[in-house]
């Protein structure tokens, strides 16, 4: 199929579709709207359903209900309004229900700006709403990646009735590239899916019901299963890209938007003769450890950490691996402020040269 | 070769347009493309800018400080990025509104009166076309009829005497190009 020129919110929206997606429910924030705007004339093309609810704790809600009711459904939102959905996320990933979320990610605390951030890592990583429970979360860094990540996210929701969470920063969000889609997904026979509670004519079995609230026993029963599907994503479904590692001698660590730049930086790095590699989280959890501790820190004098965040979030993970075996470094932006090629070059190179120590 | 363009304006000048005509212009002909807009929360009047990469390859950073070609449609957007464009680059200003006298002798500068000619086609929406049509004299990025092709795809069915206008400032522009070069 030929590539296409396409958004970036706009390509997630249409894999999303093609994934299975059926019905979405979300309210307007910059840098996401073009999701919903896609979404309000493409889902009902297919038999779906859109609807802009009348805030994001309702649209999280009937999420919650359409994915109940057996439809692939998806939300989408920036920073503010993932904070606002985070307790019906609680309670989808409580009462073990699949969804598809977007985070498109913006510039915070708070309100924050418009502009392009990755300052969602922590919320998304450690503590996605109440209660201490875990998505996976997947972080493109082109839009192929992130057509490729929304085309299958419905196959990871349901196989762990689970949500699962995408984080792209809203210069992915907002920007062109060429893309392939992939082809429609047959989704007949996912409404008599095992959760579904709506019977349908010809379906013998009783009734089911669906809750977030579970007697203490029950409930410590359900969290011990869900550490071991934390543990089965870590074993099965780690995604990482490993760039020139092999004798890299300082290993750049960045994820989305940031690790572009950083893979620029390094092949004009690598053209001088410094020796620079690059781990790029796709998964953001499950992490990849292995590829933090496997690393040769007989070569290793640095992990440098880039991200759109003051201070980097991402750090914390990174040092649970590396234990100490190696400085780590960090530099990025934060507040919507993106960086450019010659900003990450130049501060790349200061600390591989010892400019930084 | 990697070719980096930034537009900058302001909003309802027809910044994004320029952008996304000259990624989807260059997609077409086979090359690939990527086109990030950089804006704020104002619909109008607020400053308005755009990067397009176009390379031969797969492109890895959309995110250049410095680039090779400079359309500014405006004094404000001019001030701004005129230090990001790389010696021996294309700068194509919209001397209609572009009041500094440009300083620079290491890069080629292209004066074009894109308001006053869109006055004289009779529309104010064609000014951004203009320039384009400049920029294909000038440069090799996209070519004159590549992206006449890509608006006649885009307008010739929707809006005929739109699509009969932009044509017309495409060619006025190309006429104020080919005036530097010779």
């Amino acid at each position: 199929m030929a590539k296409i020129l396409m958004k970036g919110c706009e390509a997630v929206a249409e894999a999303a579709v093609r994934g299975g997606c059926r019905f979405f429910a979300g309210y307007p924030i910059t840098p996401q709207n073009e999701i919903p705007e896609y979404l309000s004339w493409r889902l009902p093309e297919v038999g779906g359903a859109f609807v802009q609810g009348e805030s994001e704790v309702a649209s999280i809600s009937m999420v919650y209900g359409a994915s109940a009711g057996g439809t692939r459904a998806m939300t989408s939102s920036s920073g503010p309004g993932i904070s606002l959905k985070a307790e019906g996320i609680s309670y989808l990933s409580s009462t073990k229900l699949p969804a598809f979320i977007v985070n498109v990610s913006r510039g915070g605390p708070g309100l924050g700006s418009i502009q392009p951030a990755q300052q969602d890592y922590l919320q998304a990583t450690k503590a996605m709403g109440h209660g201490g429970f875990r998505l996976m979360v997947f972080a493109p860094a082109t839009v192929q990646e992130a057509v490729d990540i929304a085309y299958d996210a419905f196959e990871y929701a349901e196989r762990d009735r689970n949500p699962v969470l995408m984080l792209m920063d809203g210069c992915l969000g907002a920007i062109m590239e060429t893309v392939e889609l992939p082809p429609m997904k047959d989704i007949t026979g996912k409404e008599t899916a095992a959760w579904n509670v709506k019977r349908y004519p010809g379906e013998k079995r009783s009734p089911r019901a669906l809750t977030p609230v579970y007697p203490e026993m029950f409930l410590e029963y359900e969290n011990k299963q869900r550490a071991k599907m934390y543990e089965a994503w870590q074993k099965n479904d780690v995604k990482v890209e490993e760039f020139m590692l092999g004798d890299a001698e300082y290993v750049v660590a960045a994820y989305g938007i940031t690790a572009r730049l950083a893979k620029e930086a390094i092949l004009r790095l690598r053209a001088e003769g410094f020796r620079v590699g690059m781990i790029r989280p796709i998964t953001l959890y499950p992490f990849p450890k292995k590829s933090f501790d496997g690393l040769d820190y007989s070569l290793v004098k640095g992990i440098i950490d880039i991200e759109l965040a003051i201070p980097a979030q991402m750090r914390d993970d990174i040092a649970l691996e590396v234990k100490d075996r190696a400085p780590i470094y960090e530099f990025g932006h934060s507040g919507g402020i993106l960086m450019n090629d010659e900003d990450t070059y130049a501060q790349i190179k200061k600390i591989v040269t010892g400019g930084d120590k | 070769m990697k070719t980096t363009v930034v537009v900058s304006g302001s909003g309802g000048q027809g910044i994004m347009s320029i952008g996304t005509m000259l990624a989807q212009t260059a997609v077409s002909d086979g090359r690939e493309a990527t086109f990030l807009p950089e804006y704020g929360p104002e619909q109008r009047g607020g400053s308005a800018k755009c990067t397009v990469v176009i390379d031969d390859r797969e492109i890895i950073s959309p995110l250049a400080k410095k680039c090779d070609v400079f359309i500014a449609m405006n004094e404000q957007g001019y001030k701004k990025f005129i230090a990001d464009l790389k010696a021996d680059g294309i700068l194509v200003y919209n001397s209609s509104r572009v009041t500094s006298e440009i300083k620079r002798t290491d890069i080629t500068a292209v004066p074009v009166p894109a308001d006053d000619i869109c006055t004289e086609l009779g529309s104010m929406k064609c000014a951004n076309i203009v320039m384009i049509g400049a920029l294909t004299a000038v440069s090799d990025i996209v070519t004159k009829d590549g992206f006449a092709s890509h608006i006649e795809e885009k307008f010739a069915a929707k809006n005929p005497g739109l699509f009969k206008t932009d044509i017309e400032a495409l060619e006025k522009g190309a006429e104020y190009g080919k005036k530097i070069n010779s």
